[in-house]
């Protein structure tokens, strides 16, 4: 490792390997736990009556697990690695550095503890509860230092666009974090929010889809904008677009998330707003889609050989899906079909598992030989069989949904001639249990996936230093 | 001012700074600048192999 790096800067690449692995870890807890809840929307006994396996205690621990304790560490990662790479320095702080590492680890195992415990402050996305959420906006602070630190300390005289969207990313998920955590503590585990009724739901939901847009898009965004032109061995498509990309995507999202709130207290005015910015978010997502997909031109080729670059092509697909659905369910009259059914959450997995998982999985395959001293992974007919299996669980559960959701919408809304309802609430039901079958099956093809990256991550961090040699590229 | 006025202004305010961004991007900045700026992302690449041949040279 160190010859190599002798000849260059000399990047600090412990905490990003430690946070490489913990990816992967936490990966497949987080997914796991999706699947037993999969399962348990199924086959309803595999709670055992236990009340700390029940769906509503474990449902937040699977989205916590996914969002922080996964996307997050990859963000973390990927965003210490790039910042490095492009701004040629080593990271600044990295005792800091090493205490976010810590710190985070400490928060993921904090929610793994309590919300099984039903200790939970009832926010979507938000549920840890007050000292937990102090923690986060220490770690939270020291990550924006250590990252613009080494910044600002930077050798090159142009600032990256993939820094950019790291940087808006840390910046606004710090600001949403602590104005949506503002509460009052009444012991230990219990806390009351200080914002009251439609104005609480709107702050949260303010929140929640940003957390989205910034820490589920923007940050992703910028793991994009660094591994896919360097997979790909060839610059961004136009960095024209992408300056404008970044600005137009953060100048609209914070105002998209009211449509988590259509016809609800809130005032029509504001849904109508959310409902607008969300349809016009569509412009700046598929700017930036194309913008990555188009790197690729003239080397198309690349995808037939390349399984990594395929992960991170395929994660654009999806980004450019599951953007041009957000937009049209945030549109009031379907929203009224879509709302509340299974096409939200067959929604959110396209964005979740289809763009935030292939790209992180996809950057690590390209960063994990790099951090570790290898040429390659340990064997890329596995990262393909990753590839295949993860489609195919994805697509198999988006599909799931899409069908189940629709029909729910649908059949909840039916009324007869006499103005009373078609059906009732458990022939819906009855009506989704095969999808739910369909969907659990996804989800096992989506954790394997996971357990086949697990070894190849394991056998390539295990290998002998400089033992797999890198494939030599076809002409 | 109330909140609609000073909300006008910050609208009209990111709106110009929207079109004064895309002024800068597509007639001050010319193209090769930008290229410069994409091709970022391999400096670190090209480093040690430049390095490389200049050894080879000596010897």
């Amino acid at each position: 490792m160190s010859q190599t790096k002798s000849l260059n800067v000399d990047y600090n690449y412990t905490v990003v390997r430690l946070f490489a692995l913990t990816t992967v870890l936490w990966g497949i807890v987080g997914m796991s736990v999706g699947v037993l809840l999969a399962a348990q929307l199924y086959w309803p006994a595999l709670n055992f009556d236990t009340a700390w396996l029940t769906y509503s205690r474990l449902r937040p621990l699977h989205t916590n697990a996914v969002i922080f304790a996964f996307g997050t560490s990859a963000l973390f990662a990927t965003s210490y690695y790039v910042v490095q790479r492009t701004c040629q320095v080593r990271l600044y702080a990295e005792k800091l550095a090493m205490f976010t590492f810590i710190g985070w680890q400490v928060v993921i195992i904090a929610a793994a503890i309590t919300l099984p415990q039903g200790i939970s402050q009832s926010k979507e996305y938000a549920e840890l509860e007050w000292p937990i959420d102090v923690l986060i906006a220490i770690v939270w602070i020291s990550y924006a230092v250590v990252f613009f630190g080494t910044m600002i300390k930077r050798t090159t005289s142009h600032i990256y666009v993939a820094n950019w969207f790291y940087g808006g990313f840390i910046i606004t998920v710090a600001a949403l974090h602590i104005v949506n955590s503002m509460v009052i503590p009444v012991s230990l585990t219990k806390s009351y929010s200080i914002y009251g009724g439609a104005v609480d739901a709107m702050v949260q939901w303010w929140y929640g889809h940003n957390a989205v847009g910034f820490l589920l898009t923007a940050g992703f965004l910028g793991m994009m904008y660094y591994f896919v032109p360097k997979q790909a061995g060839r610059p961004v498509y136009s960095y024209r677009l992408s300056v404008v990309h970044f600005w137009a995507l953060i100048a609209l999202y914070i105002w998209a998330g009211s449509h988590h709130l259509h016809y609800t207290a809130l005032p029509d005015w504001t849904q109508s707003v959310g409902m607008v910015m969300s349809v016009i978010l569509f412009v700046p997502s598929w700017g930036g889609m194309i913008n990555g997909i188009m790197t690729l031109s003239g080397a198309w080729h690349k995808l037939k050989t390349d399984p990594i670059l395929r992960f991170l092509i395929v994660s654009l697909s999806f980004y450019g899906m599951s953007t041009f659905e957000g937009p049209m369910m945030a549109i009031k009259s379907v929203n009224a079909l879509s709302h509340y059914t299974d096409w939200t959450v067959g929604h959110v997995h396209s964005g979740a598992l289809g763009w935030v998982a292939m790209v992180s999985i996809g950057a690590l395959y390209h960063m994990i030989p790099i951090l570790f001293g290898q040429g390659r992974m340990y064997s890329l007919k596995l990262v393909n069989t990753h590839f295949w299996l993860h489609t195919t669980g994805v697509v198999l559960y988006i599909v799931a949904m899409w069908i189940s959701g629709i029909m729910q919408g649908m059949m909840w809304r039916a009324v007869n001639t006499d103005g009373t309802l078609t059906y009732s609430f458990v022939q819906s039901l009855e009506a989704s249990y095969p999808f739910y079958l369909m969907r659990f099956i996804g989800g096992c093809f989506v954790v394997t996936g996971m357990l086949v990256m697990a070894y190849n991550v394991i056998k390539t961090v295990r290998a002998k230093e400089g033992v797999l040699e890198p494939v030599a590229e076809a002409a | 001012m109330d909140f609609a006025t000073i909300h006008s202004f910050y609208t009209v305010i990111i709106f110009a700074a929207f079109i004064g961004l895309l002024i800068w991007l597509f007639v001050i900045k010319r193209k090769p600048d930008f290229d410069q700026a994409a091709n970022a992302i391999f400096a670190d690449e090209q480093k040690p192999k430049q390095k490389q041949q200049q050894e080879s040279d000596h010897e």
